[in-house]
C-alpha cells in the first residue's frame, strides 16, 4: 500500500484506528475494573465506576461501529457460520490455523462473547451501583434489595468475562507464537499479511478514521456525562441539631438509621444506665429524641448501611457488634481506633465524610493518614 | 425616660455575659443550699476541689471519679469513655461553661450518678463551679 511504506508485501490496512483504539482502551478499562473490583477495597469504587463508565461510552461506539465502521469492523463481516467454526476447529485439531483477514470464526465468536459480556456488566453495574450505593442514574429508581441481588449477578458475569478474557489472550499467544500469525501488531498498526490469492481492494479510508474517531469521542463523551450527571442524593435525614446536641456530647451522634426503632426505644428507656453511664433526659428532650430517633430508624431508610448494619439486631444494642460492621473494620487495630484523630469505634465521622447523612458512600471513606484504608 | 431603657439594655447583655450567667447560676445555688441548710456560709473552692478529686466509689464501676474523664487538671482537655475530646473545666480556659442551666443540671444529674450513685447537692453543685471559676 502506497501509503505505508513500511508494511509487509502483501500486507493490508484492516483494523481501522478506532477499532484499534476501542480495543486497547477497553483493555485497560477491563483491567482497571478487574484489579479494582477483585483486589482492591470498597473505597476504590470510584474507579471501578469510572472505568464501567468508560466502557459503556465504548460499547455504545462499537455497536454503531459494527454497522457503519470500515469492512472488518462490521458485524456483518464476522464469519460466524456454524460450517465455519466446526471447519476451524477441525484444523486447529490437526494442528493448522489459517491466517483470516478479519476475525477468524472461532474469534469472531470470541468478540460476540466479550461484547455481550461487557454489556451485561455495566448493565447489571449500573443496577448495582444505583440500588446498593444510591449513586448515578439508576440511583433514584431501584431499591437496595434489587441492587444487592443483582450485584450476585454481576459478579458471576465478572467471573465468565475473567473467563473469556483468560480464554481470549491464550487464542492469541497460541496463534503468535504457535502458527506465528502477527495478530498483536496487526491491532497495534492495522495491517494484516493478506492470505493467498485474497482481497486486495482497501478497506480502511481516512473517512473511516476521522468519523471513527468523532463518534467514539461523541459516544464516550455523552455516556459520561448522562452517567455523572448530578442527581438529587437518595439519602435519609442529616442527623438533626436538637438531636446532635443532646446525644453527641460523649460520642458521635449515631445517624438514625443505623438502628431498629425497637433498639431505639428500648435504648431511650435505659438512659439512666447507659453502657456503664448515666446519659438521661429530661422527660420531654427524652421523648422528642425518641420520635426523632424513631421516625428516622433502619426501616424508614433504603441505604447499605441501613440494610446492612441498621436492620440487624444485636443483643447489647450496638452498632460496632453487627457482623457487616466488623468484617468491614477487620482490617483496622485497636490502636487505630484509639488515634487521638479518630477517638474510638463510635467515631464514624473521622473517618466516613458523609456519616451525617447515614449514607457511607464508599468514596466518602477517608480515615486520617495513617489508618489503613 | 431613656435612662430605664439602658439599664435595662445593659443589664441584658450582661445577663447573656457568660461569666454574668454562670454568677446568677451560683446565686440560684446559693439560694437552694441555704433552703436546705439553714447554717450555709457560702460555696468553697476547697470542697469544690475536694469533691472533683474524689473516687467515692459509690457510683457506677467504670466512673470512679469526675477525673475519669475530666483529668485531673481541670485547666486541661478530657476525654469520653467512648474518646470523644471534652473541652476543659476551668472557666479560665473554657469562658462558655455553667452559662445554660438547662445544660449543668442535665450534666451534674447524669455524672453525679455516674460517679456518686446519687443526685449532688445544691451545695456540692456550687462548690464545683466556684472551684472551677477559680482555675
Ligand atoms: C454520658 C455519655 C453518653 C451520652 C450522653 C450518650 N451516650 Fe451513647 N454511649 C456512651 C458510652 C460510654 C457508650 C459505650 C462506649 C464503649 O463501650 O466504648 C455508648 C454507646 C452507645 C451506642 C452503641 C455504640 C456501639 O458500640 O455500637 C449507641 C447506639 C448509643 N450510645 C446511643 C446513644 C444515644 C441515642 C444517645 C442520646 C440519647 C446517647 N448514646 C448518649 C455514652 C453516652
Ligand atoms: C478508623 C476509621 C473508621 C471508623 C472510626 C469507622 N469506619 Fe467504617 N470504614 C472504614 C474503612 C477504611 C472502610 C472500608 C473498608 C473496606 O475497604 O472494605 C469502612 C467501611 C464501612 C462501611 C461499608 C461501606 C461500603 O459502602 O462498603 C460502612 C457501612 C461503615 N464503614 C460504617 C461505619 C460506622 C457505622 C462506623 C461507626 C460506628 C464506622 N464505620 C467507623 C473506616 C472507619
Ligand atoms: C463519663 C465521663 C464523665 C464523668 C465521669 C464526669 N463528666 Fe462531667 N461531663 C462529661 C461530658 C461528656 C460533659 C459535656 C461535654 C461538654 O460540655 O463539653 C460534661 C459536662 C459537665 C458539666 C457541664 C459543664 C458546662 O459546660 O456547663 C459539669 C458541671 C460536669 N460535667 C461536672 C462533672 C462532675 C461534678 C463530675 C464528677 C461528679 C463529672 N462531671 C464527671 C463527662 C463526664
Amino acid at each position: 500500500m502506497t501509503d505505508q511504506p513500511n508494511a509487509p508485501a502483501g500486507a493490508q490496512t484492516v483494523w481501522d484506528l478506532p477499532l484499534r483504539l476501542f480495543h486497547w482502551i477497553a483493555v485497560s478499562a477491563v483491567a482497571v475494573s478487574l484489579v479494582t473490583g477483585y483486589l482492591l477495597g470498597d473505597h476504590w469504587l470510584f474507579l471501578h465506576v469510572a472505568a464501567g463508565g468508560v466502557l459503556g461510552g465504548l460499547l455504545a461506539f462499537r455497536l454503531a461501529w459494527g454497522v457503519i465502521g470500515s469492512r472488518y469492523s462490521r458485524f456483518a463481516t464476522f464469519p460466524l457460520r456454524p460450517s465455519g467454526v466446526r471447519r476451524q476447529i477441525g484444523h486447529l485439531m490437526r494442528g493448522r490455523s489459517d491466517l483470516h483477514t478479519g476475525h477468524n470464526p472461532v474469534g469472531a465468536w470470541m468478540i460476540v462473547a466479550l461484547l455481550a459480556g461487557l454489556g451485561l456488566l455495566v448493565a447489571t453495574g449500573l443496577v448495582v451501583w444505583g440500588g446498593q450505593e444510591h449513586q448515578g442514574p439508576l440511583s433514584a429508581v431501584i431499591g437496595y434489595k434489587l441492587g444487592h441481588g443483582v450485584k450476585e449477578v454481576h459478579e458471576v458475569l465478572a467471573a465468565l468475562l475473567l473467563t473469556a478474557v483468560g480464554i481470549h489472550v491464550a487464542g492469541v499467544v497460541v496463534e503468535t507464537v504457535v502458527f506465528r500469525h502477527p495478530v498483536v501488531k496487526a491491532m497495534v498498526h492495522g495491517r494484516k499479511p493478506v492470505p493467498g490469492s485474497g482481497e486486495t481492494a482497501r478497506t480502511v479510508g481516512l473517512t473511516h478514521t476521522v468519523v471513527g474517531l468523532g463518534l467514539m469521542a461523541l459516544a464516550v463523551g455523552a455516556w459520561l456525562y448522562w452517567f455523572y450527571l448530578p442527581r438529587p442524593a437518595v439519602a435519609p435525614v442529616r442527623t438533626s441539631q436538637a438531636y446532635t446536641r443532646d446525644c453527641g456530647d460523649c460520642h458521635w451522634a449515631f445517624h438514625p438509621s443505623l438502628r431498629t426503632a425497637g433498639t431505639w426505644r428500648t435504648m431511650m428507656a435505659g438512659l439512666a444506665d447507659h453502657y456503664g453511664e448515666d446519659a438521661s433526659l429530661a422527660p420531654d428532650r427524652r421523648d422528642q429524641v425518641t420520635a426523632y430517633l424513631v421516625a428516622h430508624a433502619a426501616e424508614t431508610a433504603d441505604t447499605e448501611a441501613s440494610h446492612e448494619i441498621g436492620r440487624r439486631e444485636t443483643a447489647s444494642g450496638r452498632i460496632t457488634d453487627t457482623r457487616y460492621w466488623q468484617r468491614r473494620h477487620r482490617q483496622l487495630s485497636d490502636q487505630d481506633f484509639a488515634r487521638p484523630d479518630v477517638g474510638s469505634k463510635m467515631a464514624c465521622n473521622a473517618c466516613h465524610r458523609d456519616a451525617d447523612t447515614g449514607r457511607f458512600d464508599d468514596d466518602m471513606i477517608q480515615p486520617p493518614k495513617g489508618v489503613p484504608a | 425616660m431613656k435612662t430605664p431603657f439602658l439599664t435595662g439594655l445593659v443589664l441584658a447583655a450582661l445577663a447573656f455575659q457568660p461569666a454574668a450567667r454562670a454568677a446568677s447560676l451560683l446565686d440560684g445555688y446559693a439560694d437552694a443550699a441555704r433552703a436546705a441548710d439553714a447554717g450555709f456560709a457560702g460555696f468553697s473552692a476547697g470542697r469544690g476541689r475536694a469533691l472533683f478529686a474524689a473516687t467515692p466509689g459509690t457510683g457506677k464501676p467504670d466512673t470512679p471519679s469526675c477525673t475519669t474523664c475530666h483529668t485531673a487538671d481541670p485547666r486541661a482537655a478530657g476525654r469520653t469513655r467512648a474518646g470523644k475530646a471534652i473541652a476543659p473545666m476551668a472557666l479560665s480556659v473554657s469562658p462558655d461553661r455553667y452559662a445554660d442551666p438547662a445544660k449543668v443540671e442535665k450534666w451534674f444529674r447524669r455524672n453525679c450518678n455516674s460517679v456518686l450513685g446519687r443526685a449532688c447537692t445544691a451545695r456540692e453543685k456550687g462548690d464545683f463551679i466556684r472551684f472551677m471559676a477559680t482555675q
